[in-house]
């Protein structure tokens, strides 16, 4: 299995230890994962709502760059993958729109043909990789540990363009966290959103909701879990801000998945976690 | 207070309804499904997706575009997911949002990261320094993004310079 990687601005510059346990695992796990040249921001979820033919320029700039490795995009970031999916989808359903934003291309020197597709790590894990194979690599088992899933809005939604999951009931993280031996948690307020995008215009509605969500996975388990840069920061930063950190453990899914396949703390990048980390390696010890 | 359709009120709704995306507005029966599931509205009292619908069928222009309205979305779909109707309201966010821009305004913050996405080819700045710590954590390098290219890609559709010419 080879792809071309997308790492995305954010795990680029802000989340090493997501990018490392990412890459890693996949290593761990016979995936090869390809740096794209020239790749820079996909647009962003926010260009998608101020001008529609440049966000699906941006995207279909970097989606062309795969193409010309001949290989599929994964991404780690729900941003991203929400972003490079429906312009994909969009690009190749219409000859059209094409045609227009290959004119806008060539003044980067690409051409999107519409060969390869996107998809997030998560689904690459449950759909290329598999639950069985991934089960087998298990050296250690997080038994007793429970694990909430945040899947986070825009790996699922608009569910008719990205067809991951069901967006009512999602199952892939839950799946991936099982399969470690931990318990995944129901609770609440699962599939609401982190409300990251918002951050830069009201910053206190991002950290009301993402300390309802902390306090409210603290009642049903040991941890958080996510798949998405911004919901990531956003329920790290709103414990951080708290005079009395609830302390309640965020990682990266892949970190939980490599850490139960053998890989040390270090190599999954858990000095960067700034909350719990201690804790999710204790649970390694005991 | 009393709402008046006024013919100007009436092009505004046609404009809104002429987005892709945002077509199926006068679908809407004000059942309120988006607002009862809308993160942002349990939390901020002016954002309610169910006015916003309604103040585009009666072509209420400057209440929509007032203060950071429009940019309180967090386009988490979950309107887009719950309507009944399928009306979509989180596209008629982006569909007032184009209008908005295409009118000369935009947020600041918005203008400050687009216009750094244009020069920088990331949403930050990803220099040697940056990349020296991404050595130290046994990751490679970031891809050089083609800032020229990304540019070009950018200013060709006639954004870039609707951006930088923008104010509030």
């Amino acid at each position: 299995m080879k792809y071309a990687f997308f790492v995305g601005c954010t795990v680029l510059s802000r989340l090493p230890g997501y990018e490392k346990s990412a890459r890693k695992l996949a290593e761990k796990l016979g995936v090869e994962l390809v740096d794209m040249p020239g790749s820079g921001c996909c647009g962003t979820t926010y260009l998608e709502t101020l001008d529609h033919k440049t966000s699906l320029a941006m995207a279909a700039r970097n989606i062309a760059i795969a193409e010309e490795m001949g290989l599929d995009i994964v991404t780690v970031c729900n941003g991203c993958t929400e972003v490079l999916t429906k312009a994909n989808k969009e690009l190749k359903e219409s000859p059209e729109l094409r045609a227009e934003v290959n004119e806008v291309l060539a003044e980067a020197g690409k051409e999107y043909k519409g060969t390869s597709n996107v998809k997030h790590f998560v689904r690459m894990l449950k759909e290329d990789v598999g639950l069985d194979t991934i089960k087998e690599k298990v050296e250690h088992s997080f038994e007793g540990f429970r694990v909430a899933s945040h899947y986070g809005c825009h790996m699922l939604k608009p569910a008719e363009i990205l067809m991951s999951d069901d967006p009512e009931n999602p199952t892939m993280m839950d799946e991936l966290v099982a399969a470690t031996g931990a318990t995944p948690v129901e609770y609440p307020s699962k599939l609401e959103c982190c409300a990251g995008p918002v951050m830069g215009v009201r910053e206190a509605v991002t950290w009301s909701v993402g300390l309802d969500k902390v306090k409210e996975v603290k009642e049903h388990g040991d941890a958080l879990v996510t798949a998405c840069p911004f919901c990531y920061l956003t329920f790290e930063r709103c414990q951080l801000m708290q005079e009395n950190n609830p302390e309640l453990p965020v990682m990266h899914i892949p970190q939980l998945l490599g850490l139960a396949m053998g890989l040390d703390p270090d190599e999954v990048g858990l000095t960067h976690n700034k909350v719990g980390a201690k804790a999710v390696a204790g649970r390694l010890e005991g | 207070m009393t709402i008046k359709v006024t013919e100007e009120a009436k092009e505004f709704r046609k404009r809104v309804l002429a987005t892709p995306g945002a077509e199926k507005i006068m679908h809407c029966y004000q059942c309120g499904t988006c607002t009862a599931d809308c993160p942002i509205a349990k939390r901020v009292k002016e954002f309610r997706p169910r006015n916003i619908a309604r103040l585009v069928m009666y072509g209420q222009k400057e209440r929509l575009m007032e203060g950071d309205l429009l940019y309180l979305c967090a386009g988490c779909y979950t309107c887009y997911e719950h309507c009944p109707q399928e009306v979509h309201v989180s596209e008629i966010v982006s569909a007032l949002r184009k209008m908005s821009l295409n009118e000369g305004h935009l947020l600041p913050g918005f203008k400050a990261l687009m216009e750094g996405v244009a020069e920088m080819g990331y949403i930050y700045e990803i220099d040697e320094f940056a990349n020296e710590m991404r050595e130290d954590d046994d990751l490679p390098p970031a891809p050089e993004p083609d800032t020229g290219g990304i540019e070009a890609v950018m200013r060709a559709t006639g954004f870039l310079g609707k951006v930088e010419a923008s104010t509030r």
